[in-house]
């Protein structure tokens, strides 16, 4: 199981949900100058760009995944703009294509001989930042649910596809634990779907990454995530062990009370799929006006 | 190929099969072998999947290679490689690139390798070998396996071997890793250079004991070939990857 292949004959999909509702304009505890969904969209930016690079073939990307950005907050639906506007699963050659901008960044690097250089890389953007309205958790699973389905008719056989659900609070409309466990009970021949969350928190508290058990956990809400979460793969758990994070057999693809750290992990853990080699940009990137 | 000493002479034989990946078009593989009769030199490149214009890097050092008749050491090879690899990047200036073939040139081109040269000038024959990233050269003798380098066994391969970078700036690092070694030959020797999917079969089926994995590259008709590799990838005995195998029989003549 999770070992299919990932091929343009064999794709894979891949959605991004983001909780964009009015709380993700407070800022993380301790950093008073930037907003949770400031941070969410570039994180989710460079997953994005991720994807591309690694699908890219010289001068062609090939669609080894769709991919789908949903947002829940004062509505539920995709958060592509521009061309991409309102379309559910994006072929990722033509998420490449497609941005809204492309920024000019540099990057730290090593230059073979013990110092440190920076060259100029390419950031393009997709997403902007959005916090309005309440947590339609439920309504928005229940989107992933429908473009799920439509993708498993045409996709039966191959890579299952993978859900990255990042919340900041509980849920306005209900319990989405029912709704997450019909996410889970879909698949491919090759396993069930991925349904990984990523809880990030305003308050200062414990932050609790990658539990095997729901017993250290501090509420119901915690605990119904939890049971909403996957146990991560042996390919993503080879991923966390290169990032170093602590997690082992049996860890669900699950965080409680994350801090931005916690946030790009999670989206390099849960886009490393096949084995592929993390990407790391959060600590070796600085960007510069466009 | 052959040369007199004595009254023998040593000839090499040759067989190869290269094949992309299933349901992959040929202009898409990018292994590559080379040969080049003159040198006596043979080699195999694998190009790395995820990196800018990989099967020109993997062709560009397998094929030039061969021609080269310089010294095989570890300091001549990383100076020919920088030299090869300054060339591939200036190759790609004045191209009018996309942001993410921009991004992905940046980080170079990657590519594994493993050549061999023989020297058939003595009594029995010699070859020396090079070897940087997870192409394999396998050295048996009548069915048994005597040498494997730089893999030498099949749960030894990984998704992130050391590669042949083509960016001069980080060789000095992967050069560390590259592997010379040689042996000697008698009558009947094959050696066999191949990219990482067939080489982990290979090794597979010496550990196992199962059968000769020679043999198959006995079967004369090409297309019988093919199919026996491409149904060996179908059952999931061979990783569904790019295959490259060169075959190297050392055989002996003997003159009036």
């Amino acid at each position: 199981m999770y070992s299919a292949q990932i091929t343009r004959a064999n794709p894979t999909c891949i959605i991004l949900l983001i909780d964009q509702s009015g709380s993700m304009s407070d800022p993380f505890s301790g950093d008073s100058y930037r907003k949770k969904s400031e941070f969410v969209a570039e994180a989710v930016n460079h997953t994005l760009h991720d994807l591309v690079i690694r699908c890219t073939k010289t001068e062609e990307v090939r669609n080894y995944y769709y991919v789908s950005v949903i947002g829940y907050g004062r509505a539920v639906g995709s958060c592509f703009s521009g061309p991409l506007t309102a379309r559910n699963l994006i072929p990722i050659a033509e998420v490449a294509d497609y941005p809204l901008q492309v920024k000019s960044s540099y990057k730290r690097v090593s230059d073979g001989a013990g110092s440190w250089v920076e060259i100029p890389v390419r950031y393009p953007v997709w997403i902007h930042p959005s916090a309005d309205g309440k947590t339609p958790m439920c309504e928005a699973l229940a989107k992933v649910k429908e473009i799920l389905e439509r993708w498993l008719k045409e996709h039966p056989r191959g890579f299952p596809p993978t859900i990255l659900h990042l919340t900041d609070g509980e849920s306005s409309d209900g319990d989405p634990e029912e709704i997450g466990r019909q996410i889970m009970s879909l698949g491919t021949d090759d396993g069930a779907t991925l349904l990984f969350n990523c809880h990030i928190s305003s308050r200062k508290s414990a932050k609790i990454e990658y539990p095997t058990e729901e017993t250290s956990l501090p509420d119901g809400f915690a605990r119904s995530l939890f049971e909403i979460s996957s146990r991560l793969p042996s390919n993503f758990l080879a991923a966390a062990a290169q990032l170093g994070v602590n997690a082992v057999e049996g860890s669900r693809g699950f965080v409680f009370n994350g801090d931005p750290s916690s946030i790009v992990q999670f989206y390099e853990i849960g886009t490393s799929l096949t084995g592929m080699t993390p990407y790391r940009w959060m600590d070796d990137t600085r960007t510069e006006p466009a | 190929m052959s040369s007199a000493k004595q009254s023998v002479i040593w000839e090499l034989q040759t067989r190869q099969l290269l094949l992309p990946k299933l349901d992959h078009d040929v202009s898409e593989c990018e292994d590559v072998i080379a040969l080049n009769p003159e040198t006596r030199r043979f080699a195999v490149a694998d190009g790395a999947t995820e990196a800018f214009d990989a099967r020109n890097w993997a062709e560009r050092l397998a094929r030039r290679w061969v021609q080269n008749d310089a010294t095989l050491t570890s300091e001549e090879f990383c100076k020919w490689v920088a030299t090869e690899g300054r060339e591939l990047h200036d190759s790609w200036n004045g191209l009018n690139l996309s942001w993410y073939s921009e991004e992905k040139a940046r980080n170079g081109s990657f590519a594994a390798f493993v050549g061999v040269e023989f020297d058939l000038e003595t009594e029995s024959p010699l070859w020396k070998a090079i070897a940087l990233g997870d192409a394999c050269l396998l050295h048996c003798h009548r069915g048994a396996l005597l040498k494997s380098l730089p893999v030498w066994r099949s749960d030894s391969f990984n998704s992130t071997p050391v590669l042949v970078p083509s960016d001069p700036a980080i060789h000095e690092t992967a050069m560390q890793s590259v592997i010379i070694d040689s042996g000697s030959c008698t009558t009947g020797d094959v050696l066999l250079l191949m990219s990482d999917a067939a080489a982990a079969w290979c090794l597979q089926c010496f550990e196992r004991n199962e059968l000769d994995p020679d043999e198959f590259m006995r079967i004369k008709q090409d297309d019988k070939l093919s199919q026996f590799f491409d149904a060996e990838r179908l059952a999931g005995r061979i990783r569904n990857d790019d295959l490259a195998i060169l075959r190297i029989e050392i055989k002996q003549r003997r003159t009036s």
